[in-house]
């Protein structure tokens, strides 16, 4: 079957495609953030939880007080690129999501309970008892199921050749497992999210610590050992993804891309600096390091997807018909919205500073 | 079509987004309502210095968070994850169209969830000016959000300008933006007091809380004038297609826009309610009903503007199943099946039509249809096709109700479509039984050429007759047919006889009693307006009498014999015989007497399509199943109670709203003639079928138990068509008759009707039902052999010019000696090969008409030199067998 008769044609876009690729990867990474921060908290608070001593408690309540606002922004933060990706790859993304209609769409409902799960572990913290268990345990295990289904949707979206088993198969219940990098890749976010939300725990510790007399070294502690081991280990799985790619994909980040292969050589170098500053306690250091590997992460990730989809697509292939106001509209609010959000942070911060 | 269709058939039909949709909405509608309400409250605690007015706010804000942040949030991204499974085309078009719409949108809700956040987690905590600054933040961000997505969503119903210009603002500010944007503000002002009751009734103190619960109800109150208000304006912002679907051109639409209507006046009168004082648990009870009557509200809203873009998705650019409209003339050129991308079978064979006729179903059907589901499932609706029925129904469709797309792809994948359906689905298959027609006996009467004084010819008006014997639901043509009779005293100079001579007819035995096997007499009073007796017509004939003298042509006439095709013995027989005997009328000597059928046939093929089947022997008749549903889809269509009426004991005739000159009706004003109307309705659902589609209807179907075609011209090999033209020209030349008299509803049913006869419509010639017929001479000029096998457009210009009220120059009527129309001589009977041509044989041993071959001593007694009667009657006849 020819695959390019498979493959939508792409509607056109209102501005150059480097804009828009620029949005999404910006806003990619801020969904990163937050997506680590929930997720790596989350685990850190269910095997606190689990284990119930009078070290960790407080450091899981301490999470679970942070949980609404780290899914919060993770949900929205999880939108703008959602929306880029369908202005950029819509014709890919779309398709693999049918394919996998009711996986995708479940995911709906799955996140709603994890959400209502997180309020129910951080309002009944205390009156729950060692019960909030159930509650945070239900909350991971579904927001690592919605990190699968998102994963097998990524991968399917790059891997046209696997799409033509919808013609066995029209009812939306296709999922990629027969895909390599699946597992690996999946393990790769999950690893990141715990290194990051160690990383999480110890800045709020660290900030907690400098407003209020109690002690968190436990919690600063605590949060830069799960950050190191998890990124040690992140770089093992990073590997091992990286061994499973196409093979001439992974070629071009062993020199046959100028490009690539320098992004490859940050990115080890940022993880094992970050490695470092993490046995080393380094808060401010590791967060910096580590953001920086982040953003090289995901420029890597951006090219396998254009290696991916070299043989069918590339982004300048989209037609422009250009439309420019609306983004400056964008772009307009967008900093107007930023100031906001700086008004109220200080609004909010320095009454309470004041009380 | 390019894009994968995901295939759900019990959950199809949009359930998913009518589901996941609704309930958003209505949360959503409350997060930008509620957030006003919040720092309204917070104010009005602040300005009456009331802490417990501060505390409801606060306890409010919790229930605010925990239901927009989680619930309202993750099923507005659900929607979108919904639409771009159900729709991806659609989704892309409003996704590469709106980027930064959403984008812009995104900032603000980013905007809302920091302060909401911050709202509640700093109440009480930091000074009262920045509190409400934040919530002022939260309002006004909502509020905007639900201007931005607004606009997108009017954009599909009224897409205006864009559609040419493709200009972001032209499409956002597009017709109904304003008056949507107005309307949805003051819903959500009136969801804030819904969802405010939620947690007003649970105040503790009574006092308080009642104080608070009419405080709520007055958000409920007062905006819901204007709610109203803008609500109609909304509906007239609306250009013509979009209202008057939503005014009732999609039926299904109709109980929701009653619900809708119903609702308004309930949830005002709860919102008075609640004023009064009732005991707690009461009240709590009240504010969760209040809750579901908004929801209900709420969804029936949704539902009726969703309708409104029927057939579409966005309106005038993409049909409902993600088929662009500019598209639809390559997809009928070349077909479906290889325009669209995910397609197995791209052609279609013997072996794969049911599997393409699924691809197809897929590609244009389950976007609106589930199977076996709640919504709009397809069995229900398709239950009554025949594999014929079907396809003519995908042949009409949307053309006259357009809230559904137009079919688009081949004949073939029609086809196959329609099979998918009826075979597949419905796992129907058709078996033809075959009844074996028997011969029946003629008795022809004896002619002794020599000896014998006179020649009685007889003939019926209609050669091919139908009547509908469907009387308790509703008559369209009455039981009968005319007899005419024509007495020529033989000689040299013949002459025909019209005094001291009495006509009389009778029916063969086993038809004197039609009362026996029809309702008519029922309903006769309903119908025509008199009480008749028993196995009498209108007229006052019986099935056997005296014929009376007309003179204008001259001939004996017996009109309305209320004959049936129904036998005693219980078979059906459409050409029962009469014999017609001429008295002297002073001694009653019999002078002549010949034999000669009545067509009358109650093969109409309604069941067809209208589901059904025959009421008699599996060969006629109508069934109770198929007259009710004809009436049932009247109703629908025309939005009439036909159905209802024929049930109460009160079917109607046809012909009381639509005009008909043969029973002389004036029906109702502005309506077309039965006609017009018929033809012109169904010959939109039968385009490109030559014959078939008259056949599909009429008693002509080569495989019926009437075949009415039979005389030569049938023989020679000319069908319907030749004379009457193609369905779509007949109802053509009818409607436009009645579009040049000023009825309006000719140009609906005409709109997509293409002419096959003539190169464009205005070539057409209009005319009037039973009186511009086609004639003999337009083909036979000068009664001289035709070189041409086809007429159309040429029409009588009157009543008397018809073949069936002319005579020749010594006035002899034409049917006398050539017989009916449709049975012109030598004529083929089913039910035995001379049935039809009793006559000539009686007289001249032969088929052929009466004097043919120069045998003018039928009459004559001797051989004629000079020509007469009319042009060429002396050639010799041309068809002999």
């Amino acid at each position: 079957m020819d695959l390019n008769a498979l493959i939508p044609a792409p509607d056109s876009i209102p501005v150059h495609w480097g804009w828009l690729h620029f949005f999404f990867l910006l806003t990619f990474v801020l969904h990163l953030l937050f997506m680590n921060a929930m997720l790596g908290t989350g685990i850190i608070a269910l095997v606190k939880s689990l284990k119930g001593t009078r070290q960790d408690l407080p450091i899981a309540k301490e999470i679970s007080l942070k949980l609404p606002y780290t899914i919060a922004f993770t949900i929205n933060m999880g939108v703008a690129p959602l929306l880029f990706i369908q202005v950029l790859y819509g014709n890919f993304i779309y398709t693999s999501s049918v394919l996998m209609g009711w996986y995708w769409l479940s995911i709906i409902g799955i996140l709603i309970i994890a959400y209502y799960s997180a309020y129910l572990f951080d309002f009944k913290f205390d009156t729950l008892g060692s019960a909030r268990s159930i509650f945070i345990a239900l909350s991971v295990i579904l927001m690592l199921l919605i990190a699968f289904l998102f994963t097998s949707n990524i991968t399917l979206m790059l891997t046209p050749e696997k799409w033509t088993r919808y013609f066995s198969n029209a009812g939306g219940t296709i999922l990629n497992f027969s895909e390599p990098t699946l597992i690996p890749r999946f393990l790769h976010f999950v690893c990141a999210s715990i290194a990051i939300g160690g990383l999480f725990l110890a800045i709020i510790g660290k900030i907690k610590a400098g407003k209020e007399n109690d002690n968190f070294e436990e919690m600063i502690s605590s949060g830069m050992k799960w950050f190191s081991y998890a990124t040690l280990v992140q770089i093992i799985i990073g590997c091992w993804f990286a061994v499973l790619l196409p093979k001439d994909i992974i070629l071009l980040f062993l020199g046959g891309s100028s490009s690539a292969t320098l992004l490859l050589l940050c990115g080890l170098t940022g993880a094992g600096t970050a490695l470092f500053f993490g046995f080393k306690k380094r808060i401010w250091l590791s967060a910096g390091v580590v953001v920086f590997t982040i953003i090289v992460m995901v420029l890597m990730r951006d090219m396998v997807r254009a290696a991916y989809l070299n043989p069918y697509f590339a982004l300048s292939d989209l037609k422009v018909e250009a439309q420019s106001s609306p983004m400056i509209l964008f772009i307009v609010t967008l900093i107007i919205g930023i100031g906001l959000i700086g008004y109220m942070l200080k609004l909010a911060t320095k009454q309470r500073e004041v009380s | 079509m390019n894009y994968p269709v995901w295939e759900l058939y019990y959950t199809g039909g949009g359930l998913l987004i009518a589901l996941i949709a609704v309930v958003h909405v209505y949360v959503a509608h409350f997060a930008v309502g509620g957030g006003l309400f919040l720092v309204l409250t917070e104010m009005k605690g602040l300005r009456e210095n009331s802490p417990a007015v501060l505390e409801y706010t606060r306890k409010h804000s919790k229930f605010f968070l925990l239901l927009t942040m989680v619930f309202s949030a993750v099923t507005g991204v659900g929607i979108w994850f919904t639409i771009s499974l159900i729709s991806p085309a659609a989704t892309s078009i409003l996704i590469h169209t709106f980027v930064f719409g959403f984008a812009t949108e995104w900032v603000f809700f980013t905007l809302e969830i920091v302060a909401i956040f911050i709202y509640f987690y700093t109440f009480s905590k930091i000074d009262n000016k920045s509190h409400l600054i934040i919530g002022w933040i939260y309002a006004v961000s909502a509020l905007i959000s639900l201007i931005l997505i607004n606009g997108i969503i009017a954009f599909m119903l009224t897409p205006g300008e864009w559609l040419e210009t493709r200009n972001f603002w032209d499409g956002f500010f597009n017709p109904s933006f304003w008056s949507s944007m107005f309307f949805r503000i003051t819903i959500a002002l009136v969801l804030a007091g819904i969802f405010g009751f939620i947690t007003a009734v649970f105040i503790k103190d009574t006092d308080f809380k009642e104080k608070m619960v009419r405080y709520c109800a007055k958000w409920l109150i007062f905006p819901f004038i204007f709610m109203v208000l803008f609500a109609w304006w909304y509906l007239a912002a609306l250009p013509d297609a979009p209202k008057a679907m939503i005014l009732g051109r999609s039926p299904e639409l109709i109980p929701i826009t009653k619900i809708f209507a119903a609702v308004l006046p309930i949830l005002f009168i709860c919102g008075l309610l609640m004023a009064i004082r009732m005991p707690g648990s009461v009240k709590k009870y009240m504010a969760f009903v209040i809750l579901f009557i908004g929801l209900v509200y709420m969804g029936s809203f949704e539902w009726i503007r969703e309708a409104g873009r029927r057939p579409y998705l966005i309106v005038e650019h993409m049909y409902s199943n993600s088929i662009k409209i500019e598209d639809e003339a390559k997809i009928n050129k070349q077909g479906l099946l290889s325009t669209a991308k995910w397609v197995k079978h791209k052609e279609i064979n013997d072996e794969n039509i049911l599997e393409a006729g699924r691809e197809i179903f897929n590609l244009q059907c389950i976007a609106c249809h589930s199977v076996g589901g709640p919504l709009n499932d397809i069995l229900p609706v398709t239950k009554k096709f025949t594999v014929f029925g079907m396809d003519s129904q995908l042949n009409g469709q949307g053309k006259i109700n357009d809230y559904m797309p137009r079919f688009m792809g081949t004949r073939l994948e029609r086809l196959a479509l329609s099979r998918y359906i009826v075979e597949r689905l419905h796992t129907k298959t058709e078996t033809l039984a075959k009844v074996a027609i028997k011969e029946l006996p003629i008795n022809i009467p004896p002619f002794n050429k020599k000896a014998d004084e006179y020649v009685l010819l007889a003939w019926s008006k209609f050669g091919m007759h139908f009547i509908s014997d469907s009387d308790s639901w509703w008559m369209l043509s009455p039981p009968g047919n005319d007899i005419s009779a024509q007495l020529i005293r033989r000689g040299e100079t013949p002459e025909i006889v019209t005094e001291e001579v009495e006509l009389s007819y009778k029916v063969e035995s086993g038809f004197e009693y039609p009362s026996r096997h029809v309702k008519f007499w029922n309903y006769a009073q309903d119908f025509l307006g008199k009480k008749l007796p028993l196995d009498i017509g209108v007229t006052g004939h019986g099935l056997k009498g005296k014929m009376k003298l007309v003179k204008e042509n001259p001939a004996f006439v017996a009109d309305r014999i209320p004959v049936v095709p129904y036998s005693d013995d219980k078979t059906f027989n459409p050409y029962p015989l009469f014999t017609i005997e001429a008295r002297d009328k002073n001694s009653g000597k019999i002078l002549a007497r010949t034999r000669v059928v009545t067509p009358v046939s109650t093969e109409m093929g309604c069941k067809n399509c209208h589901g059904g089947k025959w009421r008699m022997e599996g060969v006629a008749g109508f069934s109770d199943e198929t007259a009710g549903e004809i009436l049932a889809t009247h109703d629908k269509i025309s939005k009439t109670e036909l159905l209802k009426m024929a049930k109460k004991g009160k079917p109607v005739l046809c012909q009381s709203c639509h005009t008909d000159s043969i029973l002389g009706t004036k029906g109702k004003a502005g309506l077309l003639n039965i006609s017009a109307a018929i033809h012109g309705f169904h010959a939109n659902y039968l385009t490109g079928r030559d014959g078939n589609a008259c056949n599909a209807c009429h008693p002509s179907s080569p495989d019926g138990h009437t075949q009415g075609l039979r005389g030569i011209h049938n023989e020679i090999g000319l069908d319907c068509t030749s004379c009457h033209g193609n369905l779509e020209d007949h109802a053509l030349s009818l409607l436009i008759a009645e579009e040049k008299v000023g009825k309006k509803s000719a140009k609906r049913l005409m709109k997509h009707l293409v002419p096959t006869r003539v190169d464009s419509i205005h070539l057409i010639k209009p005319r009037n039902p039973w009186i511009n017929q086609p004639d003999c001479l337009n083909c036979h000029i000068d009664f001289n052999q035709p070189d041409t096998d086809e007429t159309f457009n040429q029409w009588t210009k009157s009543a008397d010019q018809l073949y069936r009220s002319r005579s020749d120059d010594a006035g002899i009527m034409c049917q006398a000696c050539h017989s009916s129309t449709h049975a012109v001589y030598p004529a083929t009977n089913i039910y035995g090969n001379n049935r039809d041509n009793i006559q000539p044989i009686q007289y001249q041993e032969n088929p052929y008409p009466i004097g043919s071959n120069k045998n003018c001593k039928v009459c004559h007694t001797i051989d004629m030199e000079e020509e007469m009667h009319h042009p060429n009657s002396l050639a010799m006849f041309r068809n002999v067998r």
